[in-house]
């Protein structure tokens, strides 16, 4: 299975407002797609995206999501001031589907986060058929040499 | 801008409006621990206790409300409204739910009801005057859903307390969430046992009411 990374820049999300944002984040996660925001969602924005996850849960297709934010915390004056007035939170946003995600870990440094990649059955046995050719071919060229 | 200033409108009016008896939410990742706390207020000042709990997750499904407690401290008395509030979580996945031995009909009703849970413990967020948010002491603090109720509570300008529950097993690192979380009070209690709950009625009183 692949698995589909979205990168989305700051000035496509300023030019949507809270709610638009939400169900665009929300539509692109329900095509089984992992999306990158350049920017920290704002709490509140968090919990709506909660909200309307819970709403589009269903038994079969989709359980919910993973998200984090990591902040970028304004440190001058000068930027604090920018942030207020432009009430852009400066930072980063993953959120994906939880049957993609399998765990993410929170460090006050750095995130990790562990992906999920289903790998069809067809696609294991011709992977471990072919592994299976490659160590018969090992022992040959050894017995050879 | 809008928000940041009604959030300072809302902190001006607290310190002016004191009220005699906190609207008190109970917040917290699922299986924390907040309706073993709920009851256990309950049952100490109004001998009954409100709420099932249990190891499946998604046992508090509904917001319950347990009103009119009054908590004697040394400081006198705490009145308060009790919101147990359903625990928060960003996945419902039915299947978990079999694993503790339900039906797949009893699984799928169970989601149903935890996401309609979910979504009216945050529709509660603007109807209460304080929080407690409720940790489980033997899991890692630092999740996105506890940084997401806490930013919230922040955003909003609503007071809160952090209770790192379950000190009574060996697992149990309240430090950790003291470390996660500086900015804030945090009191460790096991709603289990008892263990230092007049510390959390003190603190309530100090911070909250």
């Amino acid at each position: 299975m692949e698995i589909q990374l979205d990168f989305i820049s700051s000035d496509m999300l300023a030019k949507k407002g809270s709610a638009e944002k939400i169900s665009f984040i929300l539509s692109r996660i329900k095509k089984n797609v992992i999306i990158v925001l350049e920017e920290a969602l704002e709490p509140r924005e968090e919990t709506e995206l909660i909200e309307a996850s819970m709403r589009e849960i269903d038994a079969e297709d989709f359980h919910g999501i993973e998200f984090f934010r990591m902040d970028h915390r304004a440190k001058s004056l000068r930027e604090k001031i920018a942030e207020y007035i432009s009430g852009r939170r400066h930072g980063m946003t993953i959120v994906g589907p939880t049957r993609l995600i399998e765990a993410i870990k929170r460090e006050p440094e750095y995130i990790s986060m562990l992906a999920r990649i289903e790998i069809p059955d067809k696609e294991v046995e011709k992977r471990h058929t072919s592994a299976q050719d490659a160590e018969k071919s090992t022992r040959k060229m050894k017995k050879k040499s | 801008m809008l928000s940041a200033l009604r959030n300072s409108l809302r902190r001006l009016m607290r310190i002016f409006r004191k009220k005699k008896q906190i609207q008190l939410g109970f917040y917290g990742p699922v299986n924390a621990g907040k309706t073993t706390l709920a009851n256990r207020i309950s049952l100490d000042w109004l001998g009954r206790e409100v709420g099932t709990v249990s190891e499946i997750p998604h046992e508090t499904r509904e917001v319950q409300k347990i009103e009119n407690i009054v908590v004697s401290t040394n400081n006198g008395e705490l009145r308060m409204n009790i919101v147990d509030m359903p625990g928060i979580a960003t996945q419902v996945d039915f299947k978990s739910f079999k694993a503790f031995g339900m039906s797949e009909e009893e699984a799928k009703a169970r989601a149903r009801e935890a996401t309609k849970g979910v979504i009216e413990a945050i529709k509660w967020l603007d109807n209460v005057d304080a929080v407690l948010v409720v940790l489980d002491s033997t899991k890692d603090p630092y999740t996105q859903v506890n940084v997401t109720i806490i930013g919230n509570l922040e955003a909003r300008g609503i007071p809160m307390i952090i209770v790192a529950n379950k000190i009574d097993l060996p697992d149990a690192q309240p430090s950790a969430i003291s470390s996660a979380f500086p900015q804030h009070v945090v009191v460790p209690i096991s709603a289990q046992t008892g263990e230092n709950l007049p510390a959390l009625y003190e603190a309530i009183q100090k911070h909250l009411a």
